[in-house]
């Protein structure tokens, strides 16, 4: 069944349409990765989604309910959260600091932090040490753990391996499946679009606004048409 | 070039503390709001004749007065953002005019209701205190002690409430990244609100303790709005902590300004100013180096 479901989405910014009747599904425990070429809109499908536009017409639901237009602070406290492709990270506040801002929205954050600690030690070590000087790998995994701090059950993510070294950007989709794994549908945008694809379970192709292809992600990677517009060959 | 003179540092530190408690409304302003807030200076003198109005003609005892001036002071704050402000969801350009208007109105509605001829809170404590006469050889009077006392004690507890309780972290964070702070469910709307309590609240107490250094006149906050301007510029538009630093060197500069040989007192406003663009010629982002107030 679909937690999240994207019917007939106009949108945009000011009077620029991006979005064309866009239409998608996430399913419970799934991981969906929109591929497709710059300016195709895919960050504009999550900004709309989580409410930092206002959607032209059309509906979204989570849960069957419907939340169009719903404020991103609304959002959180109904199980959703998204991590940003940049300036996802408060820098002047401390790992610490900024857990704790991902869990303003929930009762007793500590214990979840705690276990966050846990599953990424690399911020154990780091948690007195301000944001900002955290290298972009390890702001990427902050900005991830920031968001799980609510326990989504839908998680929105623009592009986790934007600007990182290419021996990192594995450990950063490791780290996204283990998420997966936990029970959190992912619907993530990937610039890498065949390492996107690999790590999940379906996927959908975007251009000028508008699905083109859709499909498992195996079927997606071995389609030639697909490959030879999208994938780079 | 400057001599040690205590006396000189000792009204540095009190006007320093007025300065300090004006600047870091100006800057909280300038860092959520996105303009410079040409109203806060007027907005001091709502706090001033606030207290003024509790002490003088209702007869409540000073500290009343100075706690309910504060509160008059944050609630014509977060009113006049409701009411103008906000609703106009316009630019800085737009806001800054708009904010001149304000002003006015402040000054206008002050006039009106306790006329314009400088007053004084009926409170003793302008004799010199015998032993810092003796001692340090200053002549300095328990209401300079308690301005001076008064602002550590607000500035130590602002500090402690940004970084130790968790409406400080979300005014941090919100200062620092307003879409990230929404999409982690801050509800910024409310931070928002609470920047203009605390920088409303504040003024009010800058204006009473301006109004009890010297006099209370209308015009008191507009008098002094551009020395804050140089104060949060010098710390650095938008930082809380900066504003400190700059409203204290600022401040102390402005008092100071008679040990410099040659120059007359009369230029102190002026020579703050030199010192402002003299700093910022070496560090151009401000004191406090272009930091959100974290």
């Amino acid at each position: 069944m679909s937690v999240l479901e994207v019917r007939d989405v106009d949108s945009g910014y000011g009077d620029m349409q991006v979005l064309h009747g866009m239409s998608l599904d996430l399913h419970e425990e799934e991981i969906v990765c929109m591929v497709g070429p710059n300016g195709a809109g895919k960050s504009t499908v999550l900004k709309t989604v989580f409410g930092l536009l206002e959607p032209w017409s059309g509906t979204i639901r989570l849960d069957g309910e419907d939340i169009t237009g719903m404020a991103p602070e609304d959002l959180v406290r109904r199980g959703m959260a998204y991590v940003p492709q940049v300036d996802n990270v408060f820098p002047p506040l401390t790992v610490e600091e900024n857990l704790r801002m991902g869990g303003v929205a929930r009762e007793d954050p500590g214990p979840v932090i705690e276990e966050l600690y846990e599953r990424f030690p690399l911020l154990d070590e780091k948690r007195t040490a301000k944001a900002g000087s955290l290298s972009g790998g390890q702001q990427q995994l902050l900005a991830l753990a920031r968001a799980l701090v609510v326990e989504p059950e839908v998680l929105l993510i623009d592009e986790p391996s934007a600007g990182l070294a290419p021996t990192i950007v594995d450990d950063v989709f490791e780290d996204v499946r283990k998420v997966n794994e936990l029970g959190t549908a992912i619907l993530m945008i990937e610039q890498n679009a065949r390492a996107g694809l690999r790590i999940s379970d379906r996927g959908y192709v975007l251009d000028q606004g508008s699905v083109e292809f859709e499909g498992n992600a195996d079927t997606l990677l071995e389609d030639p048409k697909v490959a030879e517009l999208y994938l780079g060959g | 070039m400057v001599d040690f003179d205590p006396q000189l540092v000792a009204d540095g530190l009190v006007y320093s503390s007025i300065i300090v408690l004006g600047s870091i409304g100006l800057s909280l302003v300038y860092d959520i709001a996105d303009f410079p807030n040409f109203a806060h200076g007027d907005l001091m003198a709502v706090g001033a004749f606030g207290a003024l109005a509790v002490h003088g003609s209702l007869g409540f005892p000073f500290p009343v007065a100075v706690v309910t001036g504060m509160v008059i002071g944050a609630v014509v704050a977060v009113l006049t953002n409701r009411v103008v402000f906000e609703p106009m969801d316009a630019g800085p350009l737009e806001l800054l005019i708009a904010s001149i208007g304000v002003a006015l109105i402040y000054r206008a509605a002050l006039m009106q209701r306790f006329g314009t001829e400088s007053q004084s809170y009926d409170v003793g404590g302008q004799a010199p205190i015998d032993a810092a006469q003796e001692t340090l050889g200053i002549a300095i009077n328990v209401r300079a002690v308690a301005i001076i006392a008064v602002t550590l004690v607000l500035v130590g507890a602002l500090h402690a409430m940004l970084q130790y309780t968790s409406l400080g972290r979300q005014m941090r964070a919100t200062s620092a990244n307003p879409s990230l702070a929404r999409v982690s469910g801050i509800r910024t709307d409310r931070v928002v609100t609470a920047m203009w309590v605390i920088g409303g609240a504040l003024a009010a107490a800058g204006g009473v303790f301006l109004g009890l250094h010297t006099l209370i006149r209308p015009r008191m906050g507009f008098d002094i709005l551009l020395v804050l301007f140089a104060a949060v510029i010098l710390g650095g538009i938008g930082s809380v902590y900066g504003a400190m630093a700059g409203g204290l060197v600022i401040g102390m500069v402005h008092e100071l300004t008679p040990a410099i040989p040659v120059v007359p007192t009369r230029y102190n406003t002026a020579i703050a100013f030199v010192i402002m663009i003299l700093i910022l010629l070496v560090q151009p982002s401000g004191i406090a180096g272009g930091k959100t107030s974290a």
